[in-house]
């Protein structure tokens, strides 16, 4: 039962996140990029002891933690995601004179939250990974210690965050005092069979919403987002945007796929979850549209993703959620390296006038971006049109027709500003000279791996898509 | 022979594009003659489609099937007698455009005949697609390069235009692709088994209030792609922004990419919907053929009112399309090909004006026929075929199409009439004041008479013109057993009982041969939580 190689992704983490840390003292200020591919050389032996375990499945604390074959899934998919953002990152933080260890070794951190949350069927277990990686998130948001846009952020996102974990443990406290337990599965086997208590589970599961909802930034828990976005380091933000939104839906398959199944009246939370998803989609694409600042717009529009992949939760089809998670993750790092490559020597550019005429000026990554904002639109053949499909089928499937015309309209709405980014791009003459550090191979290798994934994700996602189907094929809900 | 043809004629544009990320941006003349070499070989290849076509049957031909994502989505295409003059139509106008475009697109040439290509494989991919996701995949992704084709090379308002086109076009396709997932939804409940085969569809029998739900969705996407009144309104921005290339391309393949949805997908899938929306949608079409020529006739810009002929045209063509029978279905195939030659010719020659003069307005033209005798007679040939004069291709076409009406509805025919009369009046109107007339521009002193190469683009119309109006046998006889069929889709709702509980009889046989293996464990699993 208890078997200590369950903590092995977790602690080879944790060892580079110290490692680096340590190391930070002993390197010279030019050769701190190094740093990065250290972390990068933890993260590889974490997800291949990740890819080891696939048909093992370790539990550890009395099953508190546990590496089911979605848990090692998603693991695989975190590293993958933090190893493209220290890619992105290295000359960044060199160009900007940002300290490079702790960065690197608060991504770790932050990375190391969420894999205890997505490996626990435990809320109190669950809690602890997001506060470990809301903790690290405060702190990656203001690291840019000259800007004040940067510390601003930080303080919004820690204050407004504290108030979601305060509503989060209190919802804890109300299932726990009904239940008389933590773990997800116990809570609704004890409400399944007294269903007197059903005030109990909502209200409790409704504050559970709310605390996660935050993570995710549904909307009306979304209001951090766009300052946060904007304030912070644009590779931070490519990680705030990606990971514990991600995250944030792991636990949410974990907690809504029990209750879907056990408790027999969810018609008031699955009203809930509906409306907020409708509200999500609607008012973050709206807002999208009269955004000028890039890093706005894809705040806006993670805001507006967050509610289809709400719908997954809806239609309780969980491979299609995974499924959407592995293309967004691609086509939102994607988007944003290519947002941090074209910058320069301490000048970042990030309003829409800036993108005049740069598809011809830097075809590559013009094109590359396009491709990114295609994807993300979900025009075929990209991996974002399937993420969509798939999600959009599954929910017609099961009968959620309405939502999902509404999904389309809302994507209607959303390709508008995609599309306008394009224009800037493509269909408006310069407006003044634009130069770019071009020296950035980790970058372009970044921009690369995320390119292959959305193309491949989106023609072939014949084996990713047998994996991701395997591991929720597991799960007992 | 094994040769997978079909699947060569759809994606070698495709290729061509990619094979152009290698040829340096300055090399201008090289990709041209590449783009050119590329799609004249595209031409030569689907003439073998076409020698090769079995006219006899009305099966799909030229079928190439091959697994790809599973459960349902695989890649599968073929022809039958309507896609295979669609296909033709495109691969023979992509090297007209491109030869078209030769000295008008100066700037940012690479980045054009990519857009090109693409196009063309999106064109050609929508017209053979037998599987509703490939289908779906191909008239999505055509947006994408009309969209910088619009938005990059085009006039004034450029990026309104594009932006209205790519809106207006995903507002249809997007309520289309809902019904798709009801449509595929609907068949695993009744099958057991995944499927987005069309032929597996038409099988279907579906409950009539279901259908009138999904015919509005498909109807929708489809009626804005055509565009019939009222969803036209993109269809003169994007006409008058575009370059004329991608008019050509527009008024020639994409507004038939409309007519092509109603005939292989709204009407014979969801035959008892069609049934009781076709008197409401000829009306439309009939409000189409007046409006279109009607503002035809107050036109200043010589580019919107080809424009708009095109909305009075596609009007006959649909009202053609829902009399439904032999005659009317072979003439609006038939008009298809006819709008396509004739409205894109139309579109060239105003190019040809343009690029000499550089304006559209019909005002700054006058007694142009006499600088440019060449010209003259080539474009008053392309608007006769346009206004159907007998000899010519569109006499052909529009007159099995009002045959066709008539049989339908005397009224209707009557009424239609006008997309004739109309035409003749405000394109001779146009031609008198842009052609003839006093020579008081003295601009037009300087015009110098048809290049070599515009006379190589326009002759082969003008051949196609006269020859599809003098022998229409060729075209026809192989359409007619493709058409019989699509008309006994269509006409079958009558010989079912209609069955309000189920959606579907339960007698329903599957034509998919690949059943995924592992479709039944995962879906129980899934199905388990409801």
């Amino acid at each position: 039962m208890n078997n200590i190689w369950t903590l092995l992704p977790i602690l080879f983490v944790l060892t580079g996140s110290v490692l680096v840390l340590l190391l930070e003292v002993f390197l010279k200020r030019e050769k701190k990029e190094y740093l990065g591919f250290i972390s990068i050389i933890f993260l590889l032996l974490s997800g291949t002891s990740c890819v080891l375990f696939w048909n093992k499945g370790f539990s550890y604390f009395n099953g508190g933690l546990f590496l089911d074959r979605l848990a090692l899934l998603l693991s695989l998919l975190f590293i993958i995601g933090t190893a493209l953002i220290i890619l992105i990152s290295m000359k960044y933080l060199s160009l900007q004179n940002t300290n490079h260890g702790e960065y690197y070794s608060l991504l770790l951190f932050a990375l190391i939250g969420i894999l205890i949350m997505v490996s626990s069927t435990d809320l109190i277990i669950i809690f602890l990974g997001l506060e470990v990686l809301s903790m690290s998130s405060y702190a990656l948001a203001g690291l840019k210690r000259s800007d004040k846009k940067s510390g601003e952020a930080a303080l919004k996102y820690f204050l407004l965050g504290s108030f979601a974990s305060a509503f989060l443990v209190y919802g804890i406290a109300l299932l726990y005092g009904a239940s008389k337990s933590t773990e997800i599965f116990s809570i609704m086997n004890y409400f399944q069979s007294d269903s007197t208590q059903a005030i109990l589970v909502i209200s409790g599961l409704g504050m559970l919403i709310i605390g996660f909802g935050f993570k995710i930034a549904i909307v009306p828990f979304h209001m951090w987002t766009p300052d946060v976005y904007e304030g912070s380091p644009t590779p931070v933000t490519a990680f705030f945007s990606v990971c514990p939104k991600a995250a944030g839906f792991a636990v949410l398959i974990r907690l809504f796929g029990p209750y879907f199944k056990q408790i027999t009246d969810t018609k008031s939370i699955f009203m809930v979850l509906w409306l907020l998803s409708v509200l999500t989609m609607i008012t973050g694409n709206l807002l999208a549209l009269r955004q000028k600042n890039i890093k706005r717009i894809l705040a806006y529009s993670s805001i507006a993703h967050a509610g289809y992949i709400m719908i997954a939760i809806l239609a309780k089809s969980y491979y299609s959620l995974v499924f959407y998670l592995t293309v967004y993750l691609f086509m939102n790092i994607g988007a944003f390296s290519a947002v941090i490559a074209l910058s320069k020597q301490d000048k970042e550019y990030l309003e829409l006038d800036d993108y005049a005429g740069i598809g011809f000026r830097y075809p590559w990554i013009g094109a590359t971006l396009s491709l990114f904002l295609l994807s993300l639109a979900g025009f075929p053949p990209t991996g974002g049109f399937l993420a969509k499909f798939y999600v959009f089928s599954e929910a017609v499937h099961k009968g959620l027709t309405p939502l999902v015309i509404i999904g389309v309209m809302a994507s209607l709405i959303s390709v508008f500003y995609y599309l306008r980014i394009i224009v800037y791009m493509y269909m408006r003459e310069p407006s003044h000279s634009f130069k770019i550090y071009e020296n950035n191979p980790a970058l372009f290798l970044a921009l690369f791996i995320c390119l292959y994934g959305v193309i491949q994700l989106g023609l072939f996602p014949g084996n990713v898509l047998l994996f991701i189907k395997q591991a929720v094929a597991s799960l007992p809900f | 022979m094994n040769i997978p043809l079909l699947s060569i004629v759809t994606f070698l544009p495709a290729a061509g594009a990619l094979l152009f990320i290698f040829i340096n941006r300055k090399q201008e003349n090289l990709i041209r003659y590449t783009a050119l070499f590329i799609s004249i070989i595209n031409f030569i290849l689907s003439l073998f489609l076409y020698f090769n076509f079995n006219g006899q049957t009305a099966e799909p031909q030229f079928v190439e099937k091959a697994r790809w994502i599973g459960y349902g989505i695989h890649y599968h295409i073929g022809i039958d007698g309507i896609s295979l003059f669609l296909v033709l139509l495109t691969t023979f106008l992509m090297p007209i455009v491109i030869l078209s475009s030769w000295n008008s697109v100066k700037d940012k040439v690479k980045e054009y005949h990519i857009f090109m290509l693409l196009l063309g494989t999106g064109i050609i991919g929508v017209f053979v697609s037998l599987n509703l996701f490939l289908f779906y995949v191909f008239w999505e992704a055509m947006l994408i390069p009309m969209y910088f084709l619009i938005g990059i090379w085009g006039g004034k308002r450029k990026i309104y235009a594009t932006l209205k086109f790519v809106i207006f076009t995903m507002f249809g396709s997007l309520l289309m692709l809902v019904a798709i997932f009801v449509l595929y939804s609907i068949f695993y409940k009744t099958a057991g088994t995944y499927s987005l085969n069309i032929f597996d569809y038409y099988q279907l029998v579906l409950n009539p209030n279901i259908q009138i739900w999904l015919f509005l969705a498909f109807g929708l996407a489809f009626a804005i792609k055509v565009p019939m009144f009222p969803f036209h309104t993109w269809l003169p921005d994007a006409h008058v922004e575009a370059p004329t290339a991608g008019s050509v391309i527009l008024a020639g393949v994409l507004l038939k990419m409309g007519a092509y949805g109603f005939l292989r997908f709204a009407l014979p899938l969801f035959p008892d919907a069609a049934k009781k929306f076709i008197p409401y949608l000829a009306v439309l079409s009939l409000i189409g053929i007046i409006y279109g020529a009607l503002m035809a006739l107050i036109q200043k810009d010589m580019k919107s009112l080809v424009a708009y002929s095109s909305v009075s045209h596609m009007g006959l063509i649909m009202l053609a399309v829902f009399a439904l029978n032999m005659e009317s279905l072979e003439g609006a195939v038939y008009q298809m090909l006819n709008h396509g030659l004739s409205t894109g010719a139309l579109f060239l020659c105003v190019g040809i004006l343009y690029e000499r003069a550089h304006t559209r307005l019909i005002k700054d033209y006058g007694g142009v026929s006499r600088q440019m005798p060449v010209f003259a007679a080539l474009f008053l040939i392309c608007m006769l075929s346009s206004v159907g004069l007998p000899g010519l291709n569109g006499f052909v076409g529009e007159i099995l199409c009002l045959f066709g009406v008539f049989q339908s509805s005397k009224l209707l025919a009557i009424l239609g009439v006008s997309t004739i009369i109309l035409a003749a009046a405000y394109l001779l109107w146009m031609y008198q004041r842009v052609m003839q007339g006093p020579l008081e521009n003295k601009k037009i002193f300087n015009f110098k008479d048809l290049s070599l190469r515009e006379i190589g683009f326009l002759v082969p119309i003008v051949l196609l013109m006269f020859f599809m109006g003098i022998f229409p046998k060729p075209f026809l006889r192989k359409m007619d057993a493709s058409i019989e069929h699509l008309l006994k889709q269509v006409h079958r709702a009558e010989t079912y009982v209609v069955d309000k509980e189920a959606y579907i009889k339960p007698s329903l046989k599957i034509s998919e041969i690949d059943i995924n293996h592992n479709t039944k464990e995962n879906r129980t699993e899934t199905e388990d939580n409801e």
